[in-house]
């Protein structure tokens, strides 16, 4: 009888080895299963499902959350919703799609008359948008990562207004990268992906698509 | 690369890959080691000597770092497994518990974890799309190879969360059978509906209802605190909860741990029935002998079989088809399904054609979800049809799901109703934590 | 007893959290928050329509995959060009022919003869009535972005908003100046293109209109590039023009007003020859939230023809 038992234990446990070894192979193999993107990945960083321009050397497999300026509609629930805060999204600015608008969208007050850098005129909760004359007519402006909290109101500015040039990113020094991320759960646009770790960055920009592209919309998504 | 200044997260201690994360790509490496003919809306053309600053984009944590934390995850089973194997020391355990706390807990921050590791590979099963990275599939797959040999060493002091709420049973109470068998029916309907919302890609409930990485960080909402605080204080009487009653990935290693090769034991020898240890399992996994004067008649025992051998498939069939009727609720957790409800709603009230003639005009406040959806340029059709596409997954999920109860429950009572025979003091490998507070109470040492 | 209670109390504190769970999982609230840092966009988009003198008559929905350009020909035909392509609808709507070409027109225009002139990204291609290429320019720079393309009887101007710049060329697509260079001494500020684009247009006689945007107004230069006069001023309300750089597009109708369109503030508005703000065509509310590059044409009946690239229609606005 204890025999029994215990050849019977060995074959459960035989059993419970083999299905965890088959899940694990099959899992390994489907993953190297590189049908829409050389990666595997199923991010839109490249915008294309194919010919994916990540050289195999750097195949990643790990994976990092972040945020598609071109789905976002800047609801304001990265500040609110992260596990962080203040929240790990963060204005981040592409000064190349920059106009360098002394009206800058992103930065006043809308109905703003005065062009000044005083306070009761930015539109940013907590002033993190910085403004520097660079020369007639132009004006720098940069974002103060440490007072930035990720509302994205000044991105909604820049983009309705000016190129869209303020984008909201993930800034990967401060994400968790959890494993479910609760901005993700709670974005209304799907903005939010997994995408590979060695490029961690879904930034649009005038550069990655022809001028015309620029031209007709006036953004681009990279 | 440059370097920036790392930013000084409040009330955070600086993680050990900070120098991995504090170089910075920016943008324009980036943008150009695509090496693309790249061209751009020009930039303004600056008469004076203004140089254009680049876009910094932080790197992520290295991913060295992640085989790391697996590397630190098994050099911890095997130190953990052979204390309580070997060593047999509780307080060895107990300081190995304490690092596992700082480590997978404090410093790893909770991310990633075996338990909500089922998420991950539940949805990679079912969406091939889905990257499934190693370190997690290993996070996985090694606590329940090393259960299958050595019992839940895992669950004693490697496990975070199971440290986490070890510190906190103060006054641990005994259930009664009746109430661990009933209340161990819950990690079973959690784990069936975190596989059915992880695989239908709906929702990482596991990590959602995380009781304690608000804790790891230090950071979280009062709800969440509150949460915590409510678990953890019921954890004072009843020890381990979440272990216990709630853990999905508790039901895996206890199925495994029943068939260990080399399970922890109370007595390094022979019982001497002191019965010193009969109290001493916080967690009431210690079995104590069953010697009834008349064992069941071995017809008895035919007779309880086959009535099992039909309840079993019945009660599975019956919950199976109750999952199905409830593929609606389940479904409804889904943001596909949900938005399809909002926008059938809004098309409701709104009227065809648009007059511009219409003194309307009205701005109306849409929510979010429908903003997005109307910045999206989907088509209520598309909406609709991706939304019943997932109530599908659902009705199939909710068979399989009901189904998956129904069979625990089914076990449950057969287990409750089979004969059991034995003599010593025992520990239930299945519920057992190897915690070793019992073998501190045995007076026979090796 | 004791032991009971304490029982009776874990159980209810897990019990307690197992209800908030399913509570919240389950839970058909909607996530939907107020947001603290909204940018009340829609405060800006409320426009004062009493004075929204012109209603929508007519919308084409033409089959191109994206539309970018829209044009008045003979007879009030309406020319749509996009991406690979242009059609021709009648006066009431209905289509009266179309082509195929390769690439993206971003500008077109029509001359006397009939031919339609179309500026894709860095040059012009001429084709006639029918699609047969006449002419093909060769390409200004890599940086170029043609915007616009404007006709008189003997120039074609094109606005290059990749170089901040209009040149004037013959009809056979020979250079014979820039316009718009900053020059101090002629008091040409220079244009301020921020965001591409860039608009121009011929007035009732004959002289050069171009929408320099960052400095949100309209100039109105010689042939030779001598800066005559000026006018517009930002403003997020009806009778500026909002945001960094505006406005985009801009038409005239018979009298010389001049039908302009914005972005940022989606509107479409009139103005009277002297610059004054007469009236609304369309409202913020007509359009989808963010759209951009509403060209503009009018026809011999001072209808106005707007081009909607989100909404991939050809609306027309006629007053009440």
């Amino acid at each position: 009888m204890p025999n029994r038992r215990e050849f019977l234990n060995t074959l459960m446990r035989g059993g419970i080895l083999a299905a965890l070894g088959l899940l694990s192979v099959s899992l390994v193999l489907r993953s190297r299963d590189k049908n829409s993107c050389s990666n595997g990945f199923a991010c839109s960083s490249c915008g294309k499902s194919q010919g994916c321009s990540l050289p195999a050397a750097l195949e990643a497999r790990q994976t990092v959350w972040q945020l598609d300026p071109s789905k976002c509609i800047q609801c304001g629930r990265c500040a609110t919703n992260c596990v962080m805060t203040p929240s790990a999204v963060k204005c981040t600015h592409a000064y190349a799609m920059c106009g360098y608008c002394d009206l800058c969208g992103g930065y006043l007050k809308p109905g703003t008359k005065t062009l000044d850098t005083a306070a009761e005129h930015q539109l940013c909760p907590t002033n993190a948008l910085k403004r520097k004359f660079i020369e007639d007519p132009f004006f720098e402006y940069t974002v103060d990562e440490q007072l930035c909290i990720g509302c994205g109101k000044c991105v909604k500015g820049c983009s309705a207004f000016g190129n869209g040039s303020l984008q909201l990113q993930v800034r990967h020094d401060r994400c968790k990268n959890c494993n479910e991320c609760s901005i993700a759960r709670s974005c209304p646009s799907q903005a939010f992906s997994r995408v590979p770790a060695n490029k961690p960055s879904l930034l649009k920009s005038f550069g990655k698509e022809s001028l015309e592209e620029a031209g007709r919309k006036g953004e681009l998504n990279a | 690369m440059r370097r920036i200044k790392s930013i000084p997260a409040k009330g955070l201690k600086t993680p050990a890959g900070t120098t991995a994360r504090t170089f910075i790509l920016t943008f324009f490496s980036v943008l150009f080691s695509t090496a693309m003919a790249v061209r751009r809306f020009p930039k303004p053309e600056f008469e004076t000597n203004y140089i254009q600053p680049s876009t910094q984009i932080p790197v992520p944590r290295a991913e060295l770092l992640a085989y790391l934390d697996v590397f630190v995850l098994l050099v911890s089973l095997s130190i953990v497994t052979w204390l309580i194997l070997k060593k047999r020391s509780r307080l060895w355990v107990f300081a190995m518990s304490v690092f596992s706390l700082a480590y997978f807990g404090f410093y790893r921050e909770g991310c990633v974890c075996s338990i909500g590791a089922i998420q991950n590979v539940s949805l990679a099963l079912f969406d091939n799309t889905f990257v499934l990275p190693l370190s997690v599939l290993l996070f996985f797959i090694l606590p329940l190879v090393f259960t299958a040999f050595f019992g839940r060493t895992f669950c004693a002091a490697v496990c975070p969360f199971g440290a986490m709420q070890d510190f906190f049973a103060f006054k641990p109470q005994a259930l009664s059978s009746r109430l661990n068998t009933v209340l161990g029916i819950l990690p079973y309907l959690y784990l069936g509906l975190a596989v059915l919302f992880a695989a239908t890609g709906t929702d990482f409930i596991i990590c959602r209802y995380d009781p304690f990485v608000g804790i790891f960080r230090f950071n979280a909402s009062f709800g969440m605190f509150l949460f915590s605080g409510i678990l953890l204080l019921s954890g004072v009487f009843i020890a381990r909860p979440y272990c216990r009653f709630l853990c999905p990935y508790g039901v895996l290693l206890n199925w495994t741990s029943r068939f260990s090769r080399r399970h922890l034991t109370i007595t390094p020898k022979e019982c001497i029935q002191c019965r010193l240890c009969e109290h001493s399992c916080p967690y009431d996994a210690i079995e104590v002998p069953v010697t009834s004067k008349s064992p069941e008649s071995r017809p008895v025992r035919v007779r309880k079989m086959m009535i099992l051998t039909v309840f079993v498939p019945f009660i599975v069939l019956v919950f199976g088809y109750a999952g199905s009727r409830m593929q609606d609720t389940l479904a409804g957790v889904d943001s596909r399904v949900k938005l399809a409800k909002e926008v059938m709603a809004l098309s409701g009230k709104q009227d065809a054609g648009y007059g511009m003639q219409d003194a309307g005009y009205k701005m109306q406040d849409d929510s979010y979800e429908i903003k997005a959806y109307k910045a999206s340029g989907k088509t209520e059709s598309q909406v609709y049809s991706e939304a019943s596409a997932v109530v599908k997954k659902f009705y199939i999920g909710g068979w399989l799901f009901g189904g998956f109860i129904g069979l625990a429950i089914a076990l449950m009572i057969g287990g409750r109703i089979m004969p059991v025979y034995r003599t010593d003091y025992v520990t239930s490998k299945g519920r057992c934590f190897s915690c070793l507070r019992c073998v501190d109470y045995c007076p026979v040492k090796s | 007893m004791k032991q009971k209670i304490f029982i009776i109390t874990g159980l209810v504190l897990l019990v307690g959290v197992i209800a908030i769970m399913l509570a919240d999982l389950f839970s058909s609230k909607k996530a939907d928050k107020a947001n603290p840092y909204d940018y009340k966009m829609g405060e800006l988009r409320k426009t004062d329509i009493t004075c929204n003198g012109y209603i929508e008559q007519l919308t084409i929905k033409p089959a191109l995959e994206e539309i970018h350009a829209v044009a008045c020909g003979s007879g009030d035909r309406i020319y749509v060009a996009g991406k690979n392509g242009l059609e021709i609808y009648q006066v009431n709507g209905k289509p009266d022919g179309n082509f195929r070409f390769e690439g993206v027109a971003s500008c077109m225009a029509l001359d006397k003869k009939g031919r339609i002139f179309i500026g894709m990204q860095d040059h012009v291609e001429v084709f006639d009535q029918l699609g047969k290429p006449c002419n093909k320019w060769k390409s200004i720079s890599t940086e170029s972005l043609l915007t616009c393309i404007a006709l008189t009887d003997s120039y074609v101007y094109l606005a290059d908003a990749g170089k901040k710049i209009v040149y004037r060329y013959d009809m056979n697509g020979r250079l014979i100046n820039r316009i718009g260079e900053k020059d101090p001494q002629k008091n040409v500020p220079g244009f301020i293109i921020p965001s591409p684009y860039f608009d121009l247009g011929i007035g009732k006689k004959g002289e050069l209109w171009v929408a320099n945007t960052g400095r949100h107004s309209l100039e109105q230069f010689s042939s030779d590039g001598a800066l005559n006069s000026a006018w517009g001023e930002a403003s997020m309300s009806a009778d500026g023009f909002c945001g960094c750089c505006n406005p985009s597009h801009f038409a005239f109708l018979s009298d010389g007003s001049f039908v302009t369109s914005e972005k940022g503030i989606e509107r479409v508005k009139i103005y009277s020859p002297q610059g004054k703000y007469v009236c609304m065509v369309a409202p913020p509310s007509a359009f989808v939230e963010g759209t951009k590059g509403l060209d503009l044409a009018v026809d011999s009946k001072d209808r106005i023809i707007v081009l909607d690239p989100e909404k991939k229609q050809v609306r027309i606005f006629v007053k009440k």
